[in-house]
């Protein structure tokens, strides 16, 4: 994973094919996996209907969490697709990476800037729309000098760092992972001590992917956590 | 600028993904969720209404096994009563047939004997007649002879204590 990607340009548009490969083969498992899981629902559920509904029931709990009232209904897709469809960003490029000549093709998505910004513009766009189909144009401008009015610059320098904060917290931890798996990588090829330091860099390179499978799995769990709390605050009346 | 392509790509392809799992398993199985929770809540209120029927009935049958118990004391004392009634009527029938039929014997009994004494008096008389007749040869009065007989007689009852 260096840092240099294959661009294309189309419609006066610059597209990181890294990125959109990444998205789009996450995209796809995310669906498969989900269609699979969901194949002929039954009453008494089984086996593969039971791992589904945990993982909605999961999700729902989250979103409940926040948001105990009937606002919370809206938000269970979302919360469900976004958690399912980070959690599998942050771990394909555990398994899989591919350079090609000195320029990477495939990592995990969420190790861009670019891609976790966007989620997290996705989900507090969303929150800010949510928040003025909940409570009204006054009372999605009203969020903003309450509790007290002197705090109205302190409201809105948070909406950045909401944004700023959410996005990085993955991007940081999902980056590093991979250039750590890298490293590794590139420890146990370097032919220092010949077998010795690839054997030992077998070992490292499968715990620090089941470490870094455990921290996506969190990161993911945090992203949609923090999404709803951002929304709850601006669709919840007090 | 590279990222506002990859930003547009990255919502595209999550507004669809939205759209086709929402679409094809989170429709579904949160219907099918829901269709259980509906099924659960309707089964704990039938068990519930049937625990509680069924304990009405229980009450209901206690009261009426009670009743019936009650009843059916009732039913054997007045069986009780009824035949010890009959039994009292029938041994006084039975005295009172007893008692008559008694009387009537004795008193056939009686009548018979007084008969066969009446005949047997008037046998004897006509016998003694002849046979005097016959000894002595002397045709006697028959009233004579009558009261002779029947001192004769007195004296045999006499002789035999009975009368």
């Amino acid at each position: 994973m260096n840092e240099s990607y294959p661009y294309l340009k189309l419609f006066g548009l610059t597209f990181n094919l890294t990125n959109d490969i990444g998205i789009l083969v996450t995209a796809a498992i995310a669906f498969c996996l989900v269609f699979w899981l969901a194949r002929k629902p039954q009453l008494r559920p089984q086996g593969k209907q039971n791992v589904l509904e945990w993982i909605i029931d999961f999700t729902n709990g989250i979103v409940k969490q926040q948001m105990p009232g009937p606002e919370g209904n809206r938000f269970g897709l979302l919360a469900f697709v976004l958690f399912v469809f980070i959690f599998i960003n942050n771990q394909v490029g555990l398994f899989l990476q591919v350079d090609v000549s000195g320029k990477t093709w495939f990592r995990s998505p969420t190790s861009d800037p670019v891609v976790t910004m966007s989620l997290a513009m996705l989900v507090l766009v969303l929150s800010h729309y949510f928040g003025v189909v909940f409570k009204g144009f006054k009372g999605y401008l009203q969020g903003y000098i309450s509790p007290v009015p002197f705090l109205l610059p302190i409201n809105i320098i948070e909406e950045f760092t909401n944004f700023v904060t959410l996005s990085m917290r993955l991007y940081g931890n999902i980056f590093a992972g991979e250039v750590l798996v890298l490293l590794i990588r590139q420890f146990a090829f370097s032919g220092m001590g010949g077998p010795t330091s690839f054997i030992a860099g077998f070992v490292l390179e499968m715990v620090w992917q089941g470490f870094s499978v455990f921290i996506g799995s969190i990161q993911a769990y945090i992203f949609v956590t923090l999404a709803m709390v951002y929304t709850s605050h601006k669709v919840v009346s007090e | 600028m590279a990222s506002l392509g990859d930003m547009l790509f990255l919502l595209v392809t999550f507004a669809v993904l939205l759209v086709l799992v929402g679409k094809f398993a989170w429709k579904p199985v949160t219907k099918m969720m829901d269709t259980r929770a509906d099924k659960i809540n309707n089964d704990l209120d039938y068990a519930e209404n049937a625990r509680t029927e069924a304990q009405a009935l229980q009450e209901k049958r206690q009261a009426e096994l009670k009743n019936s118990q009650a009843d059916a004391v009732k039913i054997v004392s007045q069986a009780k009563e009824n035949g010890e009634k009959q039994r009292q009527q029938l041994v006084d029938a039975a005295h009172t047939e007893v008692a008559t039929l008694k009387a009537n014997a004795q008193q056939d009994i009686a009548q018979q004997k007084q008969d066969a004494l009446n005949s047997a008096k008037d046998d004897v008389a006509e016998l003694s007649l002849a046979i005097a007749g016959k000894i002595i040869g002397k045709e006697l009065n028959a009233d004579d002879q009558q009261t002779l007989i029947d001192s004769y007689i007195k004296g045999l009852g006499d002789a035999n204590g009975t009368h």
